[in-house]
């Protein structure tokens, strides 16, 4: 494998486009890995997280990485904002590579289901199942969500159809 | 009879921990002379102390032994007891139970048990012979040398002379500054490092305590603290200092060209030239190596008239000199003056130089565009080879991409295996001066890791990322020459793990910081010793950081190790206030622990004078026919080579006298 030239890597671009899209901490990151340490995504065994993905992006790639489906598996804990020496927020970065890849189509099949779940119901993740187990500790079968309110999901309906997500033809 | 008192301790668990102390104690109650026997967890402890002082005010004792530790750091707490009551402190002997007992035994606890009785049995035999012994104090010349006019050697001075010491202040160069007065900015602050220097370098220049001595070099140095004799070399400048201005006329007259020092060999100089601009002193010298005696001016040759004009044919440098302190025809002394100086203390603050970057061929070493990290300072520096335009050597252009490299020498077993300290420090300082100055520059800095340890440090390093200086992990192995005088950079990404090239106009290498050339012989000299990594060997590396194995001899600066201006100007103080202290008591105490020769039995065959290692011992001939050894009793250090040696079993070691060695012996061989 040839040696990658760092000097001809579109750096700034690709940085810029990372704050932009709300990123601010990219240039923070001193590659510690303690974000990693306490990731879900990483514990799930998916490759791109922490410092490698941060570094992906500092160092100027694109390509390479805007496939990669590890960043759909975030589950947007913020337990790696808590923990960064560096306050370089990097919950944050990984959103907004996620919106980057999302400009480019590059959405992981994974997030798919949950997105027209929460067209569907308002809900990304929701499950039947656990009105079951909600009665069993006394609860209300269903959560005084969205989920039986028909006006709550025409109104998240409404927002999601105008949003930028419209365009990604999932609805 | 003597009365001896032995105190067994525990040191702790230390000894406790191993040895059966109350058994020691107990078996110590039986030997020959001993009146009583103690024991206590800590003996050092206050009520240890204690126990010893209220047996010798009962007037129970009169010879104190302490099984415990070594005699190197408690000895004189113990001695310090016997003299407090009244009792001369030399009636004391310590048994190390610990370092050569407890310690080496700890899984033979009978053994160790054992070992430790007959070392009480040794010490014990001692001291029942034990005979008083009186301090000797001889007086200390109140003044200093200071070696080196560094930031090191300045402060050091200065601390000196305000303390009323008088200071001779020794530079090789024709200017104090050293190092420091070669750097533009310094961190974490980026103060301009002249700014903050000259200040201090015209203090030390105009300090009525303070006799500076530049362009002078160490000859030799005798004597022994509170009387060194010291000869100092005044280099021949050829040039009258006394009638010099530093108006630098002579150097800009000088047609020769040699590489410019101070610029790091960037540029080049006159064989005539004044240091620096803000040099202190500042007065110009002529390098008689490089000059080409121009005119046949050669040094102390007539003058000769010029048929054509009538008039004497001078050098350019003679001719230029509106002061008239150029003078060829007078013949002077092409190897200088000696000046001697006696002084009580001695600073050695020598400095350092940084690696040449040539042997790193690897790192395309022979391209002007690599450079030493000093010479990134002088080519960013005002008073630099470009007036402070930053632009590379070999087409004088401003570079576009710079490569900063670390560790070069340093960490690697093939050069130094030491950190050298303040190279992430200063390249994240160039980097971010540049940055600051010239933002389009993409700059790379190639790290193991960055080290910052120090107030403010960090947060300097972390100010670097957030300007957008790239910082990559893992270092680099190779540079390639490319078409157009780029330099193909050839590294590791750690965190991205894979190679990586970068093609850089500039390359600036961190070449570690180490000794001069010609140190050893100058550690000769002072009978300094080195350590390992090549500096200068303080007494011990945290309770006595700036003395040094030679009594009166102190440290200061780089010349001990790595370090930055903080640290330096630190140690330097340092030095300073311990070198004060034997010039502060005005005397100096001779341990009594030292040989001394019986006339009446001397021989006068002399085997004794060469084999002392101190040269302590010298032979008397006043009466030709009878020579008698004697030893200068400031010289000798007690080790007892002369005593052994000696066939008429003429000289007697205080302390450790033959009765006393022999009772030792008995006792462990009985």
């Amino acid at each position: 494998m040839a040696a990658l030239n760092l000097s001809k890597m579109d750096k700034h671009e690709i940085i810029a486009k990372v704050i932009e899209h709300g990123g601010k901490g990219i240039t923070k990151c001193i590659q510690c890995n303690a974000c990693a340490s306490v990731c879900p995504v990483a514990k799930a065994g998916f490759p791109l997280y922490g410092r490698l993905l941060f570094r992906k992006l500092q160092t100027g790639h694109f390509e390479e990485i805007i496939e990669d489906p590890s960043s759909w598996a975030c589950q947007a804990c913020n337990r790696c904002t808590e923990i960064c020496p560096r306050d370089a927020k990097p919950f944050e970065i990984v959103f907004a590579f996620r919106r980057i890849q999302a400009g480019e189509l590059a959405i992981s099949t994974s997030a798919f289901t949950p997105l027209m779940n929460l067209h569907a119901t308002g809900h990304a993740v929701y499950s039947e199942a656990s009105k079951e187990l909600r009665q069993k500790v006394g609860l209300p079968p269903a959560p005084v969500t969205s989920v039986e309110n028909a006006k709550a999901q025409e109104e998240i309906r409404t927002l999601l159809d105008n949003s930028p997500m419209s365009e990604l033809g999932i609805f | 009879m003597a009365k001896v008192g032995v105190y067994v301790c525990h040191c702790g668990s230390n000894i406790g921990g191993v040895v059966d102390v109350e058994a020691v104690r107990k078996h110590a109650e039986n030997l020959p002379d001993v009146v009583v026997s103690r024991q206590n967890l800590f003996m050092c402890s206050d009520p240890g102390q204690a126990m010893i002082r209220q047996d010798i005010n009962d007037g129970i004792i009169d010879k104190v032994v302490v099984a415990a530790c070594t005699p190197r750091t408690h000895e004189p707490i113990f001695r310090k007891v016997l003299e407090g009551e009244g009792l001369n402190k030399y009636l004391f002997e310590m048994a190390n139970i610990r370092d050569q007992d407890s310690w080496v035994h700890a899984n033979d606890k009978e053994g160790a048990t054992l070992k430790a009785k007959q070392i009480v049995d040794s010490a014990v035999a001692k001291a029942r012979n034990l005979r008083p012994l009186e301090d000797k104090y001889v007086d200390v010349t109140q003044a200093a040398l200071v070696i080196g006019g560094g930031v090191a050697g300045i402060f050091s001075a200065l601390e000196l002379a305000n303390m009323g010491n008088k200071v001779y202040l020794v530079e090789k160069e024709p200017s104090i500054g050293g190092v420091m007065a070669q750097l533009d900015k310094t961190f974490p602050t980026n103060d301009c490092s002249a700014c903050i220097l000259t200040p201090v370098m015209v203090d030390a220049g105009t300090h009525p305590n303070i006799e500076l001595l530049t362009y002078s070099e160490i000859e030799a140095v005798e004597g022994y603290i509170g009387n060194f004799d010291v000869k100092i070399r005044k280099k021949q400048a050829y040039v009258d200092w006394e009638k010099c201005t530093g108006c630098g006329a002579c150097a800009d007259a000088c047609p020769v060209r040699t590489p410019n020092d101070y610029n790091a060999g960037l540029d080049n100089r006159g064989a005539a030239y004044v240091h620096f601009p803000q040099a202190v002193p500042k007065k110009a010298v002529v390098d008689i190596t490089s000059c080409i005696n121009c005119g046949g001016r050669k040094i102390g040759s007539e003058t000769r008239m010029s048929k054509k004009t009538g008039k004497p044919i001078l050098a350019p440098c003679e001719r230029a000199c509106p002061a008239g302190a150029i003078d060829r025809t007078r013949a002077v002394d092409p190897y200088g003056d000696i000046i001697d100086v006696k002084v009580g203390a001695i600073v050695v603050a020598t400095g350092f130089k940084v690696m040449d970057k040539e042997i790193f061929k690897n790192l395309a070493s022979d391209s002007p565009n690599v450079l030493t990290a000093l010479q990134l300072e002088r080519l960013i520096s005002a008073t630099g080879p470009t007036g402070g335009q930053f632009l590379r050597p070999s087409d004088m252009k401003k570079p576009h991409t710079i490569s900063f490299l670390s560790c070069i020498g340093s960490r690697d077993e093939r050069h130094h295996t030491y950190c050298s300290r303040v190279c992430c420090m200063y390249m994240i300082k160039q980097a971010k001066l540049l940055k600051e100055k010239y933002p389009d520059l993409e700059i790379y800095m190639h790290f193991m890791d960055v080290r910052t340890p120090g107030k403010d440090f960090d947060e300097y390093y972390t100010g670097a990322l957030d300007m957008g200086i790239n910082i990559i992990r893992g270092r680099v192995g190779g540079i390639d020459k490319l078409p157009g005088d780029k330099l193909r950079v050839m590294a590791f990404d750690a965190d991205l793990a894979t190679n990586i090239e970068i093609d850089s106009d500039l390359v600036v290498m961190a070449t570690a910081i180490e000794l001069q050339d010609d140190i050893k012989p100058f550690a000769q000299k002072l009978s300094l010793t080195l350590d390992g990594s090549g500096f200068f060997k303080e007494l011990h590396p945290k309770l006595k950081p700036v003395e040094t194995a030679v009594e009166g001899i102190f440290l200061a600066g780089c010349c001990q190790g790595p370090k930055d201006i903080p640290d330096t100007v630190a140690q330097a103080k340092g030095a300073a206030a311990a070198a004060a202290v034997p010039l502060a008591q005005g005397r100096v105490k001779i341990n009594p622990t030292i040989s001394e020769i019986d006339s009446e039995k001397c021989s006068g065959c002399g085997i004794c004078e060469p084999l002392c290692p101190y040269g302590a011992i010298a032979m008397i001939t006043t009466d030709p026919s009878h020579p008698r050894a004697r030893i200068e009793m400031t010289q000798c250090k007690g080790c007892g080579v002369c005593t052994t040696a000696c066939p008429s079993s003429a000289i007697g070691l205080h302390g450790y006298t033959e009765d006393q060695i022999m009772a030792q012996i008995f006792a462990l061989t009985a």
